[in-house]
């Protein structure tokens, strides 16, 4: 099938300076993700799945190349102009969720929502919707460290999908779960991306698991793509 | 991100580090509470002068002197020194300050009053024995206004009544403990005069005496006794004297016509013109307009109004040397908020991250801690007006324990007006900005990557 390219990058590089020693954590990367894809990445540790994942996120700057999504060159942008693509574009969950840990389920739900401008009313009403949609209405006013780490995960999910964005992207979403509840938790990202066409981009070392649900499967090594399966 | 959801963020981040908040706090409230304290007692000071001086109708107040001159090398304290040159100038030109200058002085438009300052040296007492003490002549109207402030018994209803008004603190030097107990008794006035008859060359060539001095003695009832006040007793030019005759009775006191070596300089031709002249206006509005017209009379004026201002600049510099002082303290206090952000920037790397991770820009996440250094400059500035309303109070308190056992009575030493309180906040709450500028960058800085990887 295929698809309008969502996301594409070319020739990107990210190279840390560490003292006087220079490491490439991504070097001459060059792909495209159709919209409404589930892609994974997969690769061993160290192979710039992560470094990946966040230049796609906005989270970090290349130091080669450029980045386009939806027809803008995140590449290039402001700090400022990053935020605003972290707020409305992108929604990230990472391995160890990243809740805030005084905030309850649905505050951290909230939270983007916060930074979007959103009116409380309104913002209290979409993430008790969400919580809903993960199945956690009834843990809406529950800790972090009163949730177990599925449920986490979940919370993390709605948070992610607070601003409603077009590119889902998971760094490692299941490192820190046991089997069942991380394929019930990649088996909800294949979800919400047949549901709501959600383009999904997930970074992780399961292979077996990604395979079964990504329609696309990009392979990295040494911070360079050596396969790619699938087509856009 | 919305006002609100800003305040929330840094209440919710004060609530959960109490303790920290409250040391924080502490720092700036001690600051504000200093600064507050030093303030109000400047302003108190400058309340209390400008008070008394308004009490005392000090500004609507003209001395008038005979015009010319200061006396060189004279002392700028002592009257005479100022009058004596220009007393000679003014005798030589004819424009003695005489009755006849009174009179042209009342004629003015905007004079309530105008009468000579006139003063005799004599031994005073409540029999025999008695000080030397300037007595001064001062007009029933005047001794009825506020100028003379009696506070036991009362002033001499018109200038013709037989009977004095002393200080309260003369009457205590008169062996009285109480000076309400003076109101009524006899006091007796031993005048100094010319007696040429006396005069005895032989005598006083072998300096056994034989000056041509006389003494009489005057008897007269106390009818008023004026309070001690805080700031001084009596009022304009009134303050250093002790006992207060209307002109009628003195009229009738055989004394010298002179009270200090300049006065002999002021006789021209047999005329003796008065040392000064008091003025006393309707309103502060005619100032300037009746000191102009009493200079083209030919004589030289002296208004306090006109020295206010400079007293003023001395309270304003005043203020300025306490509220440095002051500052001391706040800067110690905004180095404590500083040092509080950074360790609360470091101890929230990771929601500083996950928060731009979710879209948080730069902006955001310096409004959210500008808000909390805000927060806290709001709550310790609060609390330091409280604290130096307390601490001043209390300094008050104890200031007038000790005055009291001098006899001075209950003053209020410190003034709070409420830009005092309302400045102390908004100070507080600039001091307290300005101190979260640096953490609150640093915080916007922190690169998402990092920390998020940050345990």
């Amino acid at each position: 099938m295929t698809t309008p390219v969502l996301v594409r990058t070319r020739s990107l590089a990210k190279t840390y300076v560490v003292g006087d020693v220079r490491v490439a954590a991504l070097a001459d990367v060059t792909l495209a993700v159709g919209e409404g894809r589930f892609v994974a990445i997969i690769g061993a540790s160290g192979s710039g799945k992560s470094t990946l994942l966040n230049l796609l996120g906005g989270l970090d700057t290349p130091t080669g190349g450029a980045i386009e999504v939806g027809g803008d060159l995140i590449s290039s942008m402001d700090r400022e102009a990053l935020a605003r693509y972290r707020r409305h574009v992108t929604g990230m969950i990472f391995q160890s969720f990243n809740l805030v840990p005084s905030r309850t389920a649905l505050e951290n739900v909230e939270l983007p929502l916060i930074f979007a401008g959103v009116e409380r009313a309104e913002r209290r009403r979409r993430a008790a919707e969400l919580l809903d949609r993960v199945g956690l209405a009834a843990r809406a006013a529950h800790r972090p460290s009163e949730l177990s780490g599925g449920e986490q995960q979940r919370v993390a999910v709605a948070r992610a999908l607070a601003n409603d964005p077009r590119i889902l992207l998971a760094d490692e979403p299941t490192g820190n779960l046991d089997s069942r509840t991380s394929r019930e938790i990649v088996g909800l990202l294949a979800e919400l991306n047949r549901g709501r066409n959600l383009t999904v981009i997930m970074v992780s070392h399961e292979e077996g698991l990604v395979r079964e649900f990504a329609h696309d499967v990009i392979k990295l090594r040494d911070g360079r793509v050596v396969a790619e399966e699938g087509a856009p | 991100m919305r006002f609100g959801d800003a305040v929330g963020f840094a209440l919710s981040s004060l609530r959960k580090r109490r303790l920290r908040t409250f040391l924080t706090a502490s720092g700036v409230m001690i600051g504000i509470g200093a600064l507050v304290c030093m303030i109000s007692f400047g302003k108190g000071m400058q309340k209390n002068v400008t008070e008394a001086f308004k009490a005392a109708d000090l500004f609507t107040a003209i001395m008038v002197m005979p015009a010319g001159p200061s006396e060189p090398g004279g002392d700028p304290d002592e009257p005479g020194s100022r009058r004596g040159g220009g007393a000679a100038a003014a005798a030589a030109k004819g424009t003695l300050l005489d009755d006849a200058a009174v009179a042209e002085i009342l004629k003015i438009p905007g004079v309530m009053t105008a009468y000579p300052e006139v003063s005799f040296p004599a031994q005073v007492g409540l029999g025999d024995e008695g000080e030397f003490r300037l007595v001064q002549v001062v007009p029933a109207a005047v001794a009825a206004s506020r100028a003379l402030r009696v506070k036991w018994g009362r002033a001499y209803a018109n200038d013709d009544e037989r009977g004095v008004v002393i200080s309260g603190s003369f009457a205590r030097r008169l062996g009285l403990k109480d000076p309400a107990a003076a109101v009524g008794r006899t006091l007796r006035i031993k005048s100094v005069s010319f007696d040429f008859a006396a005069l005895d060359p032989g005598r006083m060539m072998t300096g056994g005496g034989g000056l041509p001095l006389a003494q009489e003695s005057y008897d007269f009832p106390v009818l008023g006794v004026t309070g001690t006040a805080a700031f001084g007793e009596g009022g304009p030019g009134l303050g250093q004297n002790d006992v207060f005759l209307p002109p009628g009775p003195a009229r009738g006191i055989k004394r010298l016509p002179i009270t200090s070596v300049w006065d002999v300089f002021r006789m021209s031709g047999g005329r003796v013109g008065y040392s000064a002249v008091s003025v006393k206006l309707g309103s502060l509005r005619d100032l300037k307009a009746v000191q102009s017209r009493i200079r083209d009379l030919g004589f030289s004026t002296f208004a306090l109004a006109d020295q206010f201002e400079e007293v003023t600049k001395a309270f304003y510099l005043m203020d300025m040397v306490l509220a440095a002082v002051g500052m001391i303290a706040i800067v110690v206090a905004a180095l404590g908020i500083v040092n509080t952000m950074v360790m609360s920037i470091l101890e929230r790397f990771r929601e500083i991250g996950v928060m731009k991770s979710v879209g948080a820009g730069d902006g955001d996440i310096k409004k959210i801690f500008f808000f909390e250094t805000g927060a806290i400059g709001l709550l310790g500035g609060a609390a330091g007006c409280l604290l130096g309303l307390a601490t001043s109070l209390l300094i008050n308190r104890i200031v007038n324990i000790y005055l009291a056992r001098q006899g001075i009575p209950y003053g209020h030493y410190f003034a709070f007006p409420l830009w005092l309180f309302l400045g102390a906040m908004g100070f507080s709450l600039l001091v307290s900005l300005a101190a979260g500028i640096y953490p609150a960058r640093r915080a916007a800085r922190v690169d998402p990557v990092i920390a998020l990887r940050h345990d």
